[in-house]
């Protein structure tokens, strides 16, 4: 199944993963960083298995990423 | 002569000892994703504020904490968290350039210097931050006398900030510059959705364009494909005029730069405003110091704004033209305190006596030696080579762990 892997340590809050794609991003208020909506920590990651009908979309997300900490695996 | 205060860029631990060796009056960093360097340095945490206070205050200098990114509802938990911190440890000032941090900085009863972000410059809106700070960066397009103006005129208003002392006027003396004003690119965010103004910035105005009439295809000759890439800004050739011109902070650019950087530059603008202010001052000295800085991280230099607005002077490569590199050559494998020797362990290349030496750690800083003689093993030896151990006296406690490097020439 197609996974977004989230390395969220680096994360700097800039918003636009949850601008491009609002039902699998939010930003958190506590630390600013944004959160990988019902994702499963995993050492350090955060990772969400996808329908494969959104990996275009999660791919463009993690194109745009600044700090590139989004991946996509299909 | 007023004597400025010297203000040192801190990306790090190492940096921030490198500082304190170099002669800094103060330091300045940031933490977390909150500062504009975050793409670039490995952030220093809310956790650690407590440390680099107490290094700080221990060793006799201040420490200001940077919050001057553009500020978003989602980061506002996260601030107030660092201003507490910043509170709590002690911390000097916050700088910063959002409205949502003066206000904090103004319930906590936090001390609040305005950052260049703001673009401040002239003096009414120095006379607008009075009433919530008490230290002003200058935007650093300003010329060398509209800074010395706007001094002036914060005696002779008698504008005093939120302390109740004159305002102090901050202005920075040494670094990167960028071809923007301050604050107000865009073009990183424009182009790769990576906002310098979030600390992102993938310097694109850095790397070589060519101009094309799109209607006949046609390159157009330019003389440099640099047009964006500024040189960096170095003022120790005019330091005289600096101090006065009566600025009350020297600032150096450089949270992203290495310990060595930060050694080399706070210690030759250190000595620069020294000699200025006890006579010493003159161009045979400018000449030794401009060699110094020339040895580290730099885009060649020009005197930036200060000297005029003309824009011209730009670099002629993507990255730094610095003139020393360092090689990795050995670990630090013990310290005796009581004989003040230290012990390396070779990892990497050779070594050979009179080879000159730089030392990086995190609680040690940057230390450059050169060791005239070396003991081998317990012996006297010409040269050393991977898994030997070296000895050598040195006064300032060194760490186990600390890294030893050799300079070589960058052409070499």
């Amino acid at each position: 199944m197609p996974k977004i892997v989230h390395y969220r340590d680096r994360c700097i809050g800039c918003n636009i993963c949850y601008e491009m794609q609002p039902e699998y991003w939010r930003l958190s208020r506590k630390d600013g960083k944004a959160t990988l909506i019902g994702s499963k920590l995993k050492k350090d990651t955060h990772i969400l298995d996808i329908p494969l009908v959104d990996v275009e979309m999660s791919q463009a997300v993690a194109e745009h990423c600044p700090v590139k900490v989004i991946k996509v695996f299909s | 002569m007023k004597r400025p205060e010297l203000l040192a860029p801190v990306g790090s631990f190492e940096s921030l000892h490198a500082a304190i060796r170099g002669g800094a009056d103060a330091i300045y960093f940031g933490v977390e994703q909150l500062n504009m360097r975050t793409k670039s340095v490995p952030t220093i945490t809310v956790e650690d504020i407590a440390e680099v206070a107490e290094v700080c205050h221990n060793n006799g200098i201040k420490a200001y904490l940077t919050l001057n990114t553009v500020m978003y509802d989602h980061d506002m938990q996260l601030a107030g968290r660092i201003i507490k911190a910043c509170k709590t440890a002690g911390i000097d000032a916050i700088i910063a350039s959002d409205y949502a941090i003066f206000g904090m900085c103004q319930a906590q009863g936090m001390p609040l210097h305005i950052s260049t972000q703001a673009n401040v410059s002239n003096i009414e809106s120095v006379s607008f931050f009075a009433s919530m700070a008490d230290v002003i960066v200058l935007s650093r397009e300003l010329t060398v006398k509209q800074v010395a103006h706007i001094v002036a005129e914060v005696a002779r208003r008698n504008i005093r900030g939120i302390s109740g002392q004159l305002m102090k006027i901050e202005a920075f003396v040494h670094g990167a510059l960028c071809m923007a004003v301050s604050g107000k690119c865009y073009m990183s965010l424009h182009e790769k959705n990576a906002s310098a103004n979030r600390g992102a910035c993938v310097q694109n105005c850095r790397r070589p364009y060519k101009v094309t009439d799109l209607e006949t295809g046609n390159e157009m000759v330019i003389d440099n494909e640099y047009i964006m890439s500024p040189k960096d800004l170095c003022t120790i050739d005019f330091m005289d005029q600096m101090i006065e011109a009566g600025i009350d902070v020297f600032k150096i650019e450089g949270r992203s730069k290495s310990a060595e950087y930060v050694y080399a530059t706070t210690k030759c603008y250190r000595e620069a405003i020294d000699a200025v202010l006890d006579g010493s001052y003159n161009q045979d000295r400018v000449a030794i110091w401009m060699e110094e800085l020339e040895k580290v991280y730099n885009r060649g230099f020009w005197g930036g704004y200060f000297m005029g607005k003309k824009l011209g002077e730009w670099s002629q490569i993507p990255g730094s033209i610095a003139t020393e590199k360092k090689v990795y050559i050995a670990r630090c494998s013990k310290y005796y305190p009581k004989i003040q020797v230290a012990e390396f362990t070779i990892e990497s290349g050779q070594l050979k006596a009179g080879d000159p030496l730089l030392v990086l750690g995190r609680n040690t800083g940057s230390d450059k030696l050169n060791l005239t003689a070396l003991v081998v093993n317990g012996e006297p030896a010409e040269v050393a080579i991977k898994g030997d151990k070296i000895t050598f006296p040195f006064e300032n406690a060194l760490r186990p762990g600390d890294k030893l490097y050799k300079l070589v020439s960058e052409n070499a």
